[in-house]
């Protein structure tokens, strides 16, 4: 004691002033965190299913850049309510894995177990390449050949970190489209060299993991176009580069424009029924015992665009779309675009939506709500 | 007794320092007379307007793909509301309009990139945007309408259905509107297919009014002139908002001005009613 007393008496002044200011701070502290209020707590609550007459129906989310826990869950609550047991999602490469080997899973992983605990069965998108995997000032859909090892590595992390929880992957995003292929002319045998890494990777690292070719985007561009390449003889050149061995499903678009559901398909149209010509494709190479999914696909109901049909039009051709995917046999899941997007864009691409951003059911919504009910 | 309580209220205000609050005061009142009596150089035109006038070409932006705003008939001839005021703006700033086909998705993006000067294409007001350009005041509010017939002389706010039919087209911002007020107002909705449906239940008298789009409307005041539809009416202001508006770079001050300046005399001229009867 009388050491103590002695060495506080010889510390400078300072010093001592230097002590009590750390006591302070540190009491300061431990009042901080103990009175400041606990973080915003958003259970998974207890497990949901999804009570639908139409096991197949879906929509497609966008919650990749949704930041709130409870607007994630709401979102997937509104689907379940909704009755459609399937979302897709998109998973951005460069969001998960900014650096190399580094993996940020915490959004992910809370996007899956919210529509997990809502009974979703989660059909996952890969693409949006990071910085590090592209040659610099190229757009981030942007990826060659020297890089589809990355990729691949990074296919194979999601299928082991997601085993018993994601079963569908969809590898790239319309690749027939230069906008989607970072820029340069679609080159459908490149896009099966890029399959074939994701593919053989993600069934290594769980085999149980079911690959779904990129849904291609529907167009009649003509052959000399360097936009995009028509959806069906892009799909044609890839069976001819031995695509087939590389997917279990293939994904597709099937938007109706202005036409409505019911429309037959012809190569010279681009409607909703567009996908039974990719079928054929399918079966003239033999490949008939693979299903399709729809992964985007629907009506715009905008009041003022040429492309836009009536909302009561979007309505009818929503659930005749619906319909024709439930009877369809080789339809796996018909996921529609879109549920909600996290801000309002302020054009056309409002009116794909099912629920405001505010959270507000648009009468589609209702509509379609009653008839998964059979109401 | 009155004289001295005015004085000490004088020496109390002394005492608590007036004297600081009375000097910022008079600098206050210096500063405003020099702003509104010593007379100030003219502000620069900005770089776009200048360019504008000696070039005598304004470049717009557009998607056409956005009747009655603007569109193209496939041979490349233009059409519509927007189409209409740019003429305006041609006449009165003897300019010629060379116009910049763009997706809608790149209008923004493309006007910074200072590809054309100004985006004139059905464009609805962004609050996002307010950062990235200068937007002018409203020309047109497309927001759904409360729609009466000429015999309803009473009605003049939604407040007045209560307990009464109102007609909706199926899914529009119309149903939605109603949807939204339909319990509070106790509002007995139908829905029809179109939007003419709903104005066909209103004329028949199976509703008492219609919320409607305010261009479906006037397309069908178009159609039904002869069976007096012309005498509808709108109550009131849109019940949501949906104001188009034109936007320029946030270095086109003088841009914006001018159109403001342009779109004021319109609306003060009565010619904006003039272009929408003409072109909705």
């Amino acid at each position: 004691m009388r050491y103590l007393s002695i060495q506080f008496a010889t510390l400078p002044k300072a010093l001592v002033w230097l002590g009590r200011g750390c006591v302070v701070f540190l009491t300061l502290a431990v009042v901080w965190r103990f009175a400041a209020p606990p973080p915003i707590l958003v259970t998974l609550g207890a497990p949901q299913t999804v009570e639908t007459l139409y096991p197949k129906m879906g929509v497609h989310t966008r919650m990749t850049d949704e930041v709130e826990t409870w607007k994630i869950k709401k979102n997937y609550e509104m689907v379940r309510e909704m009755g459609a047991p399937y979302v897709v999602e998109f998973f951005p490469w460069a969001y998960i894995e900014n650096q190399k080997g580094q993996y940020d899973w915490q959004h992910a992983d809370e996007m899956v177990d919210h529509a997990r605990a809502q009974g979703l069965t989660v059909i996952a998108r890969m693409g949006f390449v990071p910085p590090w995997a592209r040659p610099p000032g190229t757009s981030v859909n942007y990826l060659d050949e020297n890089n589809y090892a990355d990729l691949g590595d990074f296919v194979a992390a999601f299928a082991e970190h997601f085993k018993g929880r994601i079963e569908y992957l969809v590898i790239w995003n319309e690749p027939n489209v230069s906008f989607e292929w970072g820029q340069r002319p679609p080159d459908p045998v490149e896009y099966t060299e890029l399959l074939k890494v994701a593919y053989t990777r993600a069934k290594q690292a769980n085999p149980n993991v079911k690959i779904l070719a990129g849904a291609l985007a529907p167009n009649l561009a003509p052959p000399d176009s360097t936009d995009a390449m028509n959806d069906l003889d892009y799909l044609d050149q890839m069976y001819q580069a031995g695509a087939q061995k590389y997917f279990d499903i293939l994904a597709a678009h099937s938007y109706g424009w202005q036409s409505p559901a019911a429309e037959p398909p012809s190569p010279d149209r681009v409607n909703f029924r567009r996908t039974e010509l990719l079928r054929d494709i399918m079966l003239k190479y033999g490949d008939g015992a693979k299903p399709v999914m729809l992964t985007e696909g629907g009506w715009n109901d905008h009041p003022r665009w040429t492309k836009a049909v009536t909302p009561a039009a979007r309505i009818q051709n929503t659930i005749a779309a619906y319909d024709w995917c439930e009877r369809t046999e080789w339809i796996a899941a018909c996921a529609l675009w879109v549920l909600r997007t996290p801000a309002p864009t302020y054009t056309f691409n409002d009116y794909f939506t099912f629920v405001t951003p505010d959270f507000d059911a648009k009468p589609i919504y209702w509509e379609v709500q009653k008839y998964a009910r059979g109401e | 007794m009155r004289e001295e309580n005015d004085s000490t209220r004088v020496v109390r205000a002394w005492r608590f320092g007036s004297l600081p609050l009375l000097l910022i005061g008079l600098a206050m009142v210096a500063c405003l007379g020099y702003l509104l009596f010593v007379p100030q150089a003219p502000a620069k035109p900005d770089d776009t307007w200048t360019r504008i006038q000696s070039e005598h070409i304004l470049r717009i932006g557009i998607d056409p793909s956005s009747p009655p705003f603007v569109m193209d008939d496939g041979t490349g001839r233009l059409s519509g509301l927007d189409v209409a005021l740019a003429n305006e703006m041609a006449n009165a700033w003897g300019v010629k309009i060379q116009y910049v086909y763009s997706g809608f998705d790149g209008l923004y993006d493309a006007l910074n990139a200072k590809q054309f000067d100004m985006i004139l294409s059905a464009l609805p007001y962004n609050p996002t945007r307010t950062q990235d350009v200068f937007f002018s005041r409203p020309y047109f509010n497309g927001g759904p309408v409360l729609v009466v017939r000429g015999d309803d002389k009473t009605t003049t706010r939604l407040e007045d259905m209560r307990g009464k039919t109102i007609a909706v087209e199926l899914g529009s911002n119309g149903d939605a509107v109603a949807r939204k007020w339909q319990k509070r107002h106790n509002l007995d909705v139908r829905r029809f297919d179109t939007a003419f449906d709903a104005l066909r239940a209103l004329q028949r008298g199976e509703a008492r009014a219609a919320i409607i789009d305010p261009i479906a409307f006037i397309d069908f005041q178009h159609a039904e002139a002869d069976t007096g539809a012309r005498a509808w009416r709108i109550v009131g202001n849109p019940l949501a908002d949906e104001n188009y508006i034109i936007a320029v770079r946030r270095d086109s001050p003088t841009l914006l001005r001018e159109v403001n300046k342009l779109l004021n005399r319109l609306e003060g001229s009565g010619r904006l009613t003039e272009l929408e009867e003409e072109n909705f």
